[in-house]
This record gives structure tokens, C-alpha cells and sequence, in this order.
């Protein structure tokens, strides 16, 4: 599988973490470190997958995804939070995230997932599944 | 502000249930077995605050602190000993830390950490109570009990009351001690009591509150 995930999260160990992961599996990865930084490098590299974490310095992960959502109203999002509560899952899922992922997070878990969205030809209608 | 037996019984298991995650959420993190002692909840003044704090060892503390919102509304920190701190960043980078300090890139691990730990436990408080918690970026600070105290009370002129949460964190033999301390004004505490009556009302049919 292959494909440009772009990680965003203010958090360099979070960001080194899932680049470790997602480059194990031959994924190409671009980071951002905070959500005006996000925007530019989305414009400027078109990443198939965003990872976007919710509590950022600047801008939140919501404005961020919404921001994503008028540059390119099909952009593949999957939260990835610490934050574990049901509602803030929901908010994620009503502004179009894809999936949710909690931190702290298992390789195997964030493989299945980006693997299961980029290998969809369509986008499929946002969080859909319980957490994993 | 008392709570009564059951309100006390209810708030003990919740901040059970919330640690027991957060415990969890330290164990992924470091890749180890992490030992949790019960933790030990205290309710006092925010003006009084070092009458708990003060059996946290003398000198500088690591405190992670966030800035929670929504129905119930405060501030949240984690406050682990210094020496613990230094030993948690060594297992999560996986590399030993021989000056013993908190340098840049230690710090930036530690409030990555404190961020998932007390989203962890806030975030049960949400979940079981039914009520959405909005969080502000965590911060970190290195400081002494007393600099942190009144870092805390600066400008409040306000009644606001504060849950000390106390536990150990035992990992690969070496321990972290950690308080959590969660800070609310007068009707946010009066909101979460009425939000953990409820949900002593939901659990009427099983009385049996477990410790």
C-alpha cells in the first residue's frame, strides 16, 4: 500500500511516533506543527490522508478539518486525540473525520485504519465503528 | 461544601474508574506494567491547598497543567515528583537521562504525557457523568508547591474549592509519585455533585458501589 499521509500535531513525539509507524509500512510522510502550517503544506502537497490531532496550539483540530473541508470537500481526515469521551467522537464524526483514534495509540491500530481509507475509491460517511 | 456518604462513595469510584484509565493509558505509553496504588482523594479549599500538597516532597515538581471546560469547568494539573518525571520521560524515549534534568525535548515528551493522562481521566468524567469536558493546550512548569499554590489562587478572588487526587505510579520498579488536583469554583462544583447524584441515581438498581 502507498499513498502521502500528512501527520499534524503539536506534539514532535506524537509526530515521530506515527511517522516511525506509518514509514514501517512504506507510507510517505509530510508533518505540520500546528493548523495554519497544515493548511499551506495540504494545498502545496495534496496528501491523500490527514492525521489531525484535536488540541493544537493556534488553531484546534475541528477548525483545522473544517478549514480542510472547503479547501477540498472530499479531504481524508482521521482525528487521532487523547481526548476519549463519546461526545468528543461525535463532534469529530459530524464535521466529517473519518475515524477517531486515541492516543496513546497502537501501531497495528493506525495501520488498519489508514490502510482501510486509503484503499476506499470513495469516501465513505465519517466515523462509523466504535473505538478501537 | 460536604458530601454526603454516598456522594463521597460515588466520587471515590469515579476517580477509581478514571485513574484505572489512566493508568492503562501510562502502561501503553511505556510499554510497561504499570502499579497503581488506590488513590486517595481529599477536598479542601483552593486558598488551602498546601495542607494536601505538602506531604509532595520538598523542591521543584513537573505539573502539567490544562484549562478544562463545558458544564463543569476548571483546572486541571498533574504534579509528579521531580525524580519521576525524569524517569518517565528516560522510559518513553527509551534513552537514559544522566544529568538528571528536564531539558527541551524532555519537556515536550512530559506534556504530550500529561495531556493523555489527564485526558484520560477527565475524559471518564465526561463519559460517565454525561457531560461534554473542552480542553485548553496543556502546559508544562517546573516549580516548587509553594510557587505553584499561588500561581494557582493569583487574582481569584473567588470560593473555589480543590479535589487532591493522590496516587503512586509504579513502573518497572521505580516509582512516580503523581497528585492530581482538579480546581472549581463554587457552582461548578455544585454542578458536578449534582451530575454524580445523578448518576448514583442511574446505578439505584446496583446499590453496591465497588471501592
Amino acid at each position: 500500500m502507498s499513498g502521502k499521509v500528512m501527520v499534524v500535531d503539536d506534539s514532535a513525539m506524537s509526530r515521530r511516533t506515527l511517522r516511525r509507524i506509518l514509514e514501517s509500512a512504506n507510507y510517505e510522510v509530510i508533518e505540520a506543527d500546528d493548523g495554519m502550517a497544515a493548511l499551506e503544506k495540504y494545498f502545496l502537497e495534496k496528501p491523500d490522508l490527514v492525521m489531525l490531532d484535536m488540541l493544537m496550539k493556534g488553531m484546534y483540530g475541528l477548525e483545522v478539518l473544517a478549514k480542510l473541508r472547503e479547501m477540498n470537500k472530499d479531504a481524508r481526515v482521521v482525528i487521532v486525540s487523547a481526548d476519549i469521551q463519546n461526545s468528543t467522537r461525535e463532534m469529530a464524526k459530524e464535521a466529517g473525520a473519518l475515524d477517531f483514534i486515541n492516543k496513546p495509540f497502537a501501531a497495528e491500530s493506525v495501520l488498519n485504519i489508514v490502510t482501510r481509507i486509503l484503499s476506499e475509491e470513495t469516501r465513505p460517511n465519517g466515523i462509523d465503528r466504535e473505538a478501537e | 461544601m460536604v458530601l454526603t456518604e454516598r456522594q463521597n462513595d460515588a466520587l471515590t469510584e469515579l476517580i477509581n474508574i478514571a485513574f484505572a484509565r489512566t493508568g492503562a493509558a501510562l502502561s501503553e505509553l511505556t510499554g510497561h506494567r504499570v502499579l497503581l496504588d488506590s488513590p486517595s482523594v481529599a477536598l479542601h479549599l483552593a486558598s488551602e491547598l498546601d495542607k494536601s500538597l505538602s506531604r509532595f516532597v520538598p523542591g521543584e515538581v513537573a505539573w502539567i497543567h490544562q484549562v478544562f471546560h463545558g458544564p463543569v469547568a476548571g483546572d486541571a494539573l498533574l504534579l509528579l515528583n521531580y525524580e519521576g518525571a525524569v524517569h518517565l520521560t528516560e522510559l518513553l524515549t527509551d534513552e537514559s537521562n544522566d544529568s538528571n534534568r528536564l531539558d527541551e525535548s524532555a519537556r515536550e515528551v512530559l506534556t504530550e504525557v500529561g495531556n493523555i493522562l489527564l485526558n484520560a481521566c477527565l475524559g471518564v468524567f465526561g463519559n460517565v457523568l454525561h457531560v461534554h469536558v473542552g480542553f485548553s493546550v496543556p502546559r508544562l512548569r517546573l516549580d516548587t508547591i509553594k510557587d505553584l499554590i499561588a500561581w494557582l489562587n493569583r487574582g481569584r478572588g473567588e470560593l473555589r474549592y480543590a479535589l487532591v487526587v493522590f496516587t503512586r505510579f509504579q513502573i518497572k520498579e521505580s516509582q512516580v509519585n503523581g497528585y492530581l488536583v482538579l480546581v472549581l469554583n463554587m457552582d461548578a462544583f455544585d454542578r458536578l455533585v449534582k451530575e454524580i447524584d445523578e448518576w448514583i441515581e442511574e446505578n439505584n438498581g446496583r446499590q453496591n458501589i465497588n471501592s
